[in-house]
Parts: structure tokens; sequence; C-alpha cells
């Protein structure tokens, strides 16, 4: 029996009982469209294989890590004594920054492509969740090495939820398992960010995928007003994915590239006596709201300008998520040219807050 | 800058040479590969029976050549003369050396070099003018000139890091100049050469991509797939050979400078020279790439391929390049030319007589009578020190030694000074040649600059500059 005959008898077994020609078969007559803006579609997937590359590198450091008291030492031994400890922990780090930054882009493509339209506001609403949780992976993963720098980042970090009255306390003390950040903070972080968040995380992106292949690809504005038999598409498969392969690849070089070039150090242990040491800022993608807060308490000093930054920041989060239902199809009219203009003011205020932030810390 | 030893803030004077020299690589590579790539793709041209085909191929390899002749006539041969005039400044000792014991090969290179010019700038010009074979025989000269400079080249290259004991037996009394073909054909010079080789013709089909990725798919489809499929099997011998080539390069290379290729594979720390593992992986990486994108984008599917795909299989081969180079320049630490002269330009048999009667009575390139410690330290530090450290920028003083007070600094120039068999810094630094009043020097002026004056009780009295 040749090898061709025992891979086409293995590939029917599997056939029969999975049903793998008709996957197939869908995934040919699917397809992608195919103009200027073609670029934006492969977001998505580059978030997708950031997440995937994380998986891989976090259970790898979870064969290490140790959370609690051990927390610092175990990060040293494996960035500075085990063998391509300090890759893979970069790796880990990197992949997670650049899916934050690849998630965003996504997000405002979607935005600006109106992707966000009848029938796929669930698919809108489900990855801005997959947002928000990653942001919290990105927070929970910070404090895990307990070095100087991420100590007191979560420390001032932990600060904004006490400035919500009443509840507010309660929910900080209840991350920091106690009144101030300690091992029991990283017990708490650690099982966030290596089971709550992936069990919260996994089914809502299966459904979100799932979203994306029931609707398929949206075609922006400028798009649909064409006639049809103007519209080009390409074939999902193999066209669009081979192309979808080729921009993991690229994201799998420029990762590669920064981990290597820039890999990921380690500060001091971290000495809660010790003053904060100069500089302490939240990582890149929450420094835009740090600095509105920072800035909105400059005119509204004490509890009153906290509150006020964090209610005008949690307000302006519920309009972006639910611009959906604001600007609901392409008959909206005005409302789709004013959801357009919120979404250049929120790339304004968010590269701009951000860059003053960095300044102002320099 | 203060000439003749050159200070470059931030920067330092090390990566100015290597940011020319990786650009010029990048460009004259292609020059040696794309020189053979030209005369081949024509010769397969004039065979093609399909009239139409032929025409089209040969306006492709005439538009090719344009391209050809401005990137490397212009931006390969600026910058070739740039790395001379930024070696000359950042490494004048090595770069005497070189030029004393290979001034024979210089000139060869030289004439090569304007064969090269000539030749292609004759191809050029005469599309459609001469006769074909006649032209034919022009691209082929070139290639042969363009071949015969890296065939030279990469014999001074090569000797730099593996000078070979023969040489070493001569150098320094003056007869280094009788042993030039040994040094010439030093053990890493046939590695080398091959490995260049490959990369050159793995680079020429790199940047035919980028010509022939612009081809009209939907009115030239005959074309545009067997231009890309005939670029993208100039990568084909190089992914092949290049595994055995590099462990062949890296066996010829001798065991201390092999130990630098391992130092990072179980730390980042700071000072611990983990770089070269660090782009030894983004070499492996790159090249896997370069290798996954051309087959399956570009030869499998030469119509989709588009100039962005093709851009960014060059900017992978690009980043490739400079990685291998710098990693080949870092290999060769401690030294600039292996076992004979420093990366700081001191020579190793004059490191007692430094020792005996001091670094500044002994160097021709920085002086300092000063009666300020501090001013002299400046002197040894810019001399000793300044080819591979600055103060703020590329491996920086200020953040190295941070943390450490006058007497820890004093303890880490002396261990540097002593150089012990068993110090970490030795497989990879040059010692700190000086009297103990040059170490007293070099740790009072590294006080002050990592200990601000307000804390030493120090102040700076003048910088030294002649």
């Amino acid at each position: 029996m040749t090898s061709k005959t025992i891979t086409s008898n293995v590939y029917d077994w599997v056939d029969e009982r999975l049903g793998l020609s008709e996957i197939a078969a869908f995934a040919r007559h699917k397809s992608v469209p195919v103009h200027a803006q073609s670029f934006w579609y492969y977001w998505g997937g580059i978030s997708l294989f950031l997440f995937l590359v994380q998986c891989f590198t976090g259970v790898l450091l979870l064969v290490y890590y140790r959370p609690g008291a051990d927390a610092f030492e175990s990060v040293r031994q494996i960035t500075f004594v085990m063998h391509f400890g300090w890759l893979i922990r970069s790796a880990h780090s990197w992949s997670a920054n650049l899916m934050i930054f690849a998630i965003l882009v996504h997000m405002f493509s979607v935005f600006f492509m109106k992707a966000y339209r009848k029938p796929r506001e669930f698919g809108w609403l489900s990855g801005m969740a997959l947002l928000g949780i990653a942001s919290v992976f990105g927070f929970s993963g910070y404090l895990l090495p307990m070095d100087e720098l991420s100590y007191f980042a979560t420390k001032v970090g932990l600060e904004i939820p006490m400035a919500i009255p009443w509840i507010g306390p309660i929910i900080a003390n209840m991350l920091r398992g106690g009144p101030e950040v300690s091992e029991f903070t990283v017990q708490r972080f650690f099982a966030l960010h290596v089971v709550v968040l992936p069990a919260l995380f996994l089914p809502l992106l299966g459904f979100h995928l799932w979203l994306v292949q029931r609707h398929g690809n949206a075609l922006p504005p400028s798009e649909e007003a064409k006639p049809a038999r103007e519209c080009k598409s390409m074939p999902f498969m193999p066209n669009f994915l081979r192309k979808d392969l080729a921009m993991w690849l690229i994201s799998l070089n420029i990762l590669a590239l920064l981990a290597s070039v820039f890999p990921w150090s380690l500060g001091k242990q971290y000495d809660a006596l010790a003053p904060a040491p100069m500089g302490i800022h939240p990582e890149w993608y929450f420094m835009s709201p740090f600095e509105m807060l920072k800035i909105l308490g400059a005119f509204l000093p004490g509890a009153i300008g906290e509150i006020t930054g964090i209610l005008l920041f949690t307000l302006g989060i519920v309009l972006w998520i639910l611009i959906p239902f604001y600007d609901a199809n392409k008959e909206s009219g005005k409302r789709a040219r004013i959801a357009h203009y919120f979404g250049l003011l929120a790339i304004v205020a968010l590269l701009s807050t951000t860059l003053i932030g960095y300044w102002t810390i320099r | 800058m203060n000439y003749p030893f050159w200070e470059i803030p931030f920067l330092g004077s090390g990566w100015v040479i290597g940011i020319i020299a990786i650009f010029h690589v990048m460009i004259s590579q292609f020059a040696v590969g794309g020189g053979l790539y030209l005369p081949m793709a024509e010769r397969k041209a004039m065979r093609i029976a399909d009239p139409d085909l032929r025409a089209a191929w040969m306006k492709q390899i005439a538009s090719h050549s344009k391209f050809f002749l401005i990137l490397t006539g212009v931006f390969g041969t600026v910058s070739g003369v740039g790395i001379w005039f930024a070696i000359g400044l950042t490494h004048p000792e090595a770069t005497s050396t070189l030029i004393h014991n290979f001034v024979f090969g210089w000139a060869m290179e030289w004439v090569f070099f304007l064969v090269e010019l000539t030749t292609v700038a004759v191809y050029y010009y005469t599309w459609d003018r001469i006769d074909e074979k006649l032209h034919l025989k022009v691209g082929w000269v070139y290639a042969g000139a363009s071949a015969a400079t890296l065939i030279i080249i990469n014999g001074i290259l090569a000797f730099m890091l593996t000078p070979g004991d023969t040489w070493l037996a001569v150098a320094g009394t003056g007869h280094e100049a009788s042993k030039f073909w040994t040094a010439f054909f030093n053990p890493t010079y046939w590695p080398s050469l091959l490995l260049r080789t490959c990369v050159c013709c793995s680079l020429a089909g790199v940047w035919a991509l980028i010509t022939s990725s612009q081809s009209d798919s939907d009115k030239q489809p005959a074309l545009k797939t067997s231009t890309v499929q005939w670029s993208v099997r100039w990568l084909v011998p190089s992914f092949v050979a290049i595994p055995f080539l590099m462990i062949w390069y890296y066996m010829m290379v001798p065991s201390s400078q092999q130990a630098l290729l391992t130092l990072g594979i179980d730390t980042i720390n700071a000072g611990t020279f983990s770089i070269v593992t660090r782009m030894a992986l983004v070499i492996i990486v790159t090249s896997a790439t370069i290798v996954g994108v051309a087959y399956y984008l570009a030869y499998r599917n030469p119509l989709d391929f588009n100039l962005s795909h093709a851009m960014a299989v060059l900017l992978l081969a690009l980043i490739a390049t400079g990685a291998g180079e710098y990693s080949r320049e870092m290999l060769r630490k401690p030294y600039v030319i292996g076992h004979w002269m420093y990366s700081n330009g001191v020579r190793v048999p004059n490191v007692e007589r430094i020792n005996r009667e001091g670094y500044l009575a002994n160097s021709e390139w920085v002086w300092n009578n000063s009666a300020s410690s501090y001013s002299r330290g400046e002197a040894i530090f810019r001399g000793e020190c300044g080819s591979c450290h600055t103060m703020d920028g590329y491996r920086p003083m200020r953040q190295l030694l941070s943390g450490r007070d006058r007497v820890n600094i004093g303890a880490m120039v002396t261990m540097l000074h002593d150089n012990k068999l068993d110090s970490p810094y030795r497989r990879f630094m040059p010692p700190m040649a000086g009297t103990q009043q040059d170490i007293n020097d070099l740790t009072d002026f590294l006080n002050v600059k990592v200990n601000p004056p307000a804390s030493s009780g120090q102040v700076p009295v003048q910088t030294a500059q002649k």
C-alpha cells in the first residue's frame, strides 16, 4: 500500500465520522471581498495568532513560575538562568502588547468600515468584551514578576477603583487580598490570569469567530455603494487563508525581532517599604485613561475629580459599545457621519493623552 | 567630534561603521548576485521560442538593469567609500594593519571595482544598441568582475576573524605582508566565501522579485509567472546549502569565539554579551520565513504575488543579512583582528608594555598631559572603551555601572585590568591596559559620570581634547 493510499484511507475514515468534506466545501464557497481597504481584514487574524502565541508561551512559563512569595525569584530564574527562558518570557510579554495593539487596530477598522451594523451587532459586542478581557489579562499579568515597577504600577492602578463611592474600596481590597499589594495579590492575579480570564475569553472568542463565519466580512460603505458587478472577491480557501497565514508569519517575525533585540528584562525585587521609584506609569494601553484622570484632577482636585473622571470615561466607553444601535444600518445618514466623527475624536483623544502621558513622565 | 579619536554620543562610533556597513553589504552582495542574475536572465530570454514572451523578458531585464545600475552604482559605491572614512576614524590601528598587510589585495579589488562600474554602465546604456551576443558578453564581464571583488574582500574580512597561526607568527615583525596568501586563504576563507556567494544569489532573487512582482497579472500572465518563478529559484541553492555552510564556518571559528554564540542561551543579563545568540535566532526565523513565503506565495501563486509581498520578502532578507553581518562582527570580540589586536585597537603583545609604562604614553591617538585624574581618565576612556561603549546610549556606562560607588567601580576596572582566566568579561572584552595610575584615573572619571559630582564631591576639571 502506497503512502498516498494510506493518507487517502485515513482521510476517508476521519471524513466519514467528522464530515471534513462538508467543511472543505463550505470553505471553498466562502469568499472575501477585495477592495482598497482589504488590508484591514487581516487584523482580526493577527490578533488571534498573537493570542495563540500567548497560550503556547504561557503554558511554558507556567511550568516554572511560582506565584506567591517566590514569584520574583521564579521569574528571575526563568529570565537569567534557564535555557531560552528569557525568550519564552519575552515572546509572551511582547505578544501580549502586540495583541492589544492588533485588537485596537481591528476595532477601529471595524468601526470605520461600519462593520458593526446590522446584522453584526453581536460581533461588535463580543469583540468589545474580548478587548476588555484582554486588558485585564494585561493588568493581571503585569504584576506577576513582582519587580519594583510592576509592584508600584499595580499599586497605583488599584487606587483608581478606590475612588468609586462605597463599593470602590471593597473591590480594591478583594483584588489585593488585603489593604496592600502583597504576595496574596499575586496569588489572586495569577488565578485570574491563568484560570478565570481564559475561561471567559475562550468561549467568547469561539462565539466571535463563529459570528465572523456566519456573516462574513463586511463591505465598507464606499464598496457597498458600488454596483454588484464592480465588486471583486477572492475565495477564502485557499487564497485568503494563504494571505492570512503570510500575515501570521510576518507577525511572528516582528515578534521574534522584538523579543530578540529588546528582550523583556526584570527590574529589582519589590520592596513594599521603599518609596516608589521615579516615573512609575501604567502600560501604554492604560496610559490614556490614566492621563485623562490626571488632567481632570488638575481642574477638579480631590475625590470629586476622580469620580467625575471615572464617570466620564465610563460614559465614553458605554457610548462606544452602543454605537451599533445608534448607527444601525446604511440608511443612517446623519447618524453615520456623527458616528464617524465620534471615532475620529476617540482616536485623537487616545493618541494625544497617551503622548502627553509619556511626555510628562520623562 | 574630536579628531583623530572619534566620539559619537549615544550611538557610538562602532554603530556608525555598523550602519554604513550593513547598508553597504546589502547592496554590494546584491551587486555580486545580481551581476550573475542579469546575464543568466538575458541568456534565458534569448532562448525563449515565443517572440512575444522573449521581447517581454528582455524589456523586463532592461528595466531591472536600470534599477540595478542606480542602486549599486550610486548607493553601493557611496556607502563603500563611507566605510573607509568611518573605519579610518574609529579604528585607525586596525585600518592601518589591513592596508599594510593587504595593499596588493586592495589594489586588485580597486581594479575589479573600476571594471565593475564601467561594465554595468555599458551594459545598461547599450540595450538595443549593440549586437545581442556582445551585450551578453558585457554582462558576463560584469559578473566576473563583481565576483572577483567578493573573492578578494572575503579574504580580508575572514582574516580579521581568523588570521591564522602562520600570519600571527610574523605579526609585529614588519614581515607580515610576506604571509599575504596564508593570511588571505585563512581558516574561515572558504566557508565564508561560499556562504557569501549563497547570500548574494539569494539577494539577487529577492531583489528581482521586486521588479517581477510589478508585471500585470491580467495582461502578461505568462511573463509574470515565468519571471517570478525563475527569481524564486535563485533562493533554492542558498537555503539548501546555508545550514551546512554555517556548520562548516562554525567549526572553523576558534573555540573561544564559538563560545560567544552560546552566551545568550540562558540569560539576557546586562553585560553578559548575549546579543550574538539573539541575533542568531533572528537569522533563523527570518530565513525560514523567506523560504516559506517565497515558495507558497511566489512560486506556487506567482500571479497573486504583488509588490507588497515582494517588499515584505526583501525586508526580511535585509533583516537576515543585517543580523548576519552584525553577528559576524560581534563574533570577533574581544578582538578586531583575531588574537592580534583587541577591539579597542590595543595590540595583544603591547598589553604588558602598556601595563608598565601607562596607556597615554603609548597611545598614538589620544593625548593628555593634564594633572587632573578625571581628565586623564576621560582620555583613557576614549581610547580603551569608546570604540564599544557610550556614556548614555549604546552599551551605556552610566546604566551598566549604576548602583556602584567608587570602590565598586574601581574593583570592576581592576578586574578588567587583571583579565584573569576566570573573569566572565574575558570572553568578549579586551583587558584594561595601563598602570595602577591609569586604573585610578579611569575609575575617577567613571565615578564622576555615574555618581554625579554633588554626591561624589569631585568636579570635572577639563576634557581630554587636545
